[in-house]
């Protein structure tokens, strides 16, 4: 019987141990359970807060954050751009004693729909895909915005962006973070010193390639390797050719099934694109080819003056080598030029946060994020996170204080801002079986020249949702 | 003398020449084993030397040229990499993550192995009705994939499980609502449900071959089951509970799914696994850190093996040749 009781005794000593190592994680879970129970009786301050509307019901909102707790996640989660949300929401948190915790996931596209469908959801979540947002608002998972909070929204940000957050009429999202896309990223010195000119029109920049190609130089840097995402740089060429040549309108009716991949049209664009990427002497992959090159490692090549030019995101500051010197007298970007009918379209994309749960509380946060504070906090401490180099983090909040931002930031800021037509990223938009899958893989095989670009696109609209 | 010198010189040769050939072809496995042991280190050893590079010296040469860092310009082997990751304070930080892992693994493997001694037990000594069916049964939940189970799991842990029965109308709770989604606990529940088939198949194989007369001998000095099996039959199984230890400890330790999911989006609970796997960032943008990060957490289950090592082969065949 002695090693009976010796043997329970362990037993007792590691339940206990289980017991206080779970007591950290029960605690924020019983405010998730409270918040959820609170659901059911915060239907009467919701109603006033809409109805009070202005500011007066907004302090009335202030007094009651004491000792709340909201949880966000998303899709960020380094060291800095986690880090720098948590700064920034913390800045919000402080100033009316509640607590705001963010949790970042690599893998944020799987684990939301596992949280929603198993009833674990968080107070808010940030998607970084307006089609994602739209199937989550269709199911019912997340809540439309309140009057007041969408009013802060309109009031700070473009129309444009505003619309992405927009599922059938109704605001859902708040944006949180813009990318622009529609950048060629360049070296300043390289330029000057061959006397190359900023091109301004599609034309001009084919003719300065083959002027570049002429003196000897190679024009692009091309990676399309991502990991399981490989093949979305090509997307982002085809996005931004797309609205350049056949125009916006063409474009939304591309994105939303109307106008089908093997539209000639759309042909002619692949074509365009990869006849550009094949032409001997236009293009060096540091990989060896351009599908096996990853879209990160362009940083170094373009430094280097083995390309001249890269058309890649802004977030692509982040994968300069370090300490890389930016905007005039080092790399800096230009306009991906406007195409022959002279309009300006830009191609964006981004985040946008969405409540899950309707408290009080949450819906303060989701304010929080639309207006001009939350861009100058996340930048601020982004930056200090990055030494002052590039933060990464772009804003297009139409308030915010653009003295935060390094020029090269400013400059990108002053794109999206002054963009006459601005649309996000289409394969973000398309159903998730093309947008981050055959619109990815076929057009990999395309570039690759394992299929030719008739049987990409014959294959891509096969793999359209039907209904 | 010299005849014979050079008879006792020449006569061996051949018989040297054919024990060669024969050692030669007998050390064949070992060459094949080698063969394999190298290949299979070689990506281990380029994680390794990556661990203690920079980010654009690794983005930019392959490890194998690791020591013309400095010539190229990228700084020579640094520890920058270690300091990041264990001074990463996204997700919860890393110290927490190993205190998770650790909370998880110890208590994941406890349970398990508490309870499938017991059923192992029942299975191999104790005769009742339905023992076969019943084993049978329990072994074939092996077949059962976690993957398929885990949202109705969290469902279960987020609101309970209730089933209504028909044509009376009464709602009985099999599960009550305890609100264990992203709790340690839930991972635990999780683990052992997935552990105990294969638990009590592994450990009724080797207690159903231990000598019966042993227990016999005891039950005629009076013993009843509850004596035989903690003075006997866990003394007895030792080896085989520290195998499964190892394998438990080590596959609970690793898990990246199971933790993800039931735990989400709660940081104070999350993993290791995880939080090494969120340093990447949201494009990669870190993904050098995963070098190092790989190397931190795998520095328990190391130590777990190597200190339950002799155990391990020996419980792996246990029950495999009864005696």
């Amino acid at each position: 019987m002695k090693r009976f009781r010796i043997v329970l005794l362990v037993l007792v000593a590691f339940a206990l141990v289980a017991a206080a190592c779970s007591s950290s994680s029960e605690e924020t879970t019983t405010t998730a359970a409270e918040g959820a129970e609170a659901t059911t009786t915060t239907a009467a301050p919701a109603t006033t807060t809409t109805a009070g509307g202005g500011e007066t019901t907004t302090t009335e909102a202030m007094a009651s954050l004491e000792g709340t707790t909201v949880t966000v996640f998303g899709p960020e989660s380094s060291d800095e751009e986690a880090g720098a949300m948590q700064d920034a929401l913390d800045v919000f948190a402080a100033a009316n004693g509640m607590t705001i915790v963010y949790t970042g996931a690599r893998d944020f596209s799987d684990q939301i729909n596992a949280q929603a469908a198993g009833g674990n959801p968080p107070d808010i979540a940030i998607f970084p895909q307006p089609g994602k947002l739209a199937d989550f608002a269709r199911e019912g998972y997340i809540l439309p915005l309140p009057d007041d909070v969408t009013a802060t929204v309109t009031a700070n940000w473009p129309e444009a962006f505003v619309s992405f957050g927009n599922v059938d009429g109704v605001q859902y999202g708040v944006p949180n973070k813009a990318d622009i896309k529609s950048l060629v990223w360049y070296d300043t010195n390289a330029f000057e010193e061959n006397g190359y000119g900023i091109p301004q029109t599609l034309d001009e920049l084919w003719a300065l390639s083959d002027q570049m190609v002429a003196n000897g130089q190679t024009p692009w840097c091309v990676g399309i390797e991502s990991g399981p995402a490989t093949g979305w740089p090509f997307t982002d060429w085809v996005e931004d050719m797309t609205l350049r040549l056949q125009g916006a309108d063409y474009y939304d009716q591309w994105v939303a099934g109307e106008i089908k991949f093997s539209d000639p049209a759309m042909v002619d664009i692949w074509q365009t694109i990869i006849d550009l990427w094949n032409k001997p002497g236009y293009v060096y992959a540091a990989g060896g080819s351009i599908a096996s090159t990853p879209f990160g490692d362009n940083g170094q090549p373009l430094v280097d003056g083995d390309c001249m030019m890269h058309r890649q995101a802004s977030f692509y500051s982040a994968f300069l080598p370090e300490g890389t010197p930016t905007g005039p007298g080092g790399i800096d970007v230009f306009y991906f030029p406007a195409g022959p009918d002279g309009t300006k379209p830009v191609l964006g994309g981004g985040t946008l946060a969405a409540a899950f749960d309707d408290r009080p509380e949450v819906w303060a946060v989701m304010n929080y994020y639309a207006s001009p504070e939350y861009s100058n906090e996340r930048q601020i401490a982004q930056q200090a996170r990055k030494g002052g180099q590039l933060s990464g983090y772009l804003s297009a909040n139409k308030n915010m204080d653009l003295n935060v931002f390094l020029p090269l930031e400013q400059t990108m800021i002053d794109i999206m801002l002054n963009a006459e037509v601005l649309r996000f990223d289409g394969s973000d938009l398309m159903p998730a079986a093309v947008g981050a899958g055959t619109f990815w893989t076929e057009g990999t095989s395309a570039v690759n020249g394992d299929e030719t670009v008739e049987e990409a696109v014959a294959n891509i609209d096969a793999s359209w949702p039907s209904s | 003398m010299a005849t014979t010198d050079r008879h006792l010189a020449t006569g061996p040769e051949p018989a040297a020449l054919g024990s060669r050939v024969r050692g030669f072809l007998g050390a064949i496995p070992t060459w094949v084993l080698w063969f394999f042991v190298i290949i299979w280190t070689v990506p281990t050893l380029g994680l390794f030397i990556n661990s203690f590079r920079t980010r654009d010296a690794q983005r930019n040469f392959g490890w194998w040229m690791f020591w013309q860092d400095g010539a190229h310009g990228y700084g020579g082997l640094t520890l920058q990499n270690y300091r990041d990751v264990l001074g990463s304070e996204a997700t919860g930080g890393l110290a927490n993550g190993l205190l998770n892992s650790a909370a998880i693994a110890i208590v994941a493997t406890i349970i398990p192995i508490a309870i499938a001694a017991f059923a192992a037990y029942a299975f191999a000594w104790i005769d009742f009705k339905g023992r076969d069916w019943l084993f049978i049964a329990t072994v074939a939940l092996l077949a059962v994939p976690s993957q398929v189970a885990l949202i109705p799991l969290l469902q279960m842990y987020a609101g309970g499980a209730h089933l209504t029965i028909p044509l009376i109308a009464k709602t009985v709770t099999v599960f009550p609502d305890l609100d264990l989604a992203g709790t340690i606990p839930a991972v635990w529940l999780t683990h052992t449900g997935f552990a105990l088939p294969f638990a009590i198949f592994l450990l009724h194989n080797y207690m159903s071959g231990l000598p019966g007369d042993i227990f016999e001998s005891a039950r005629i000095d009076g013993a009843d089951h509850f004596t035989i099996f903690w003075r006997l039959v866990v003394p007895l199984s030792i080896p085989v509970l520290a195998a499964f230890t190892i394998f438990q400890f080590l596959w609970t330790w690793n898990d990246y799914l199971i933790a993800l999911t039931m735990i989400g989006g709660n940081r104070e609970a999350l993993p290791a696994t995880v939080v090494v796997a969120s340093l990447a960032g949201e494009f990669g943008l870190r993904e050098h850190l995963l070098t190092a990060g790989a190397f931190v957490i795998t520095v328990v289950p190391m130590a777990v093996f190597f200190s339950l090592q002799r155990f391990f082969v020996r419980g792996i065949t246990a029950g495999s040749v009864k005696g």
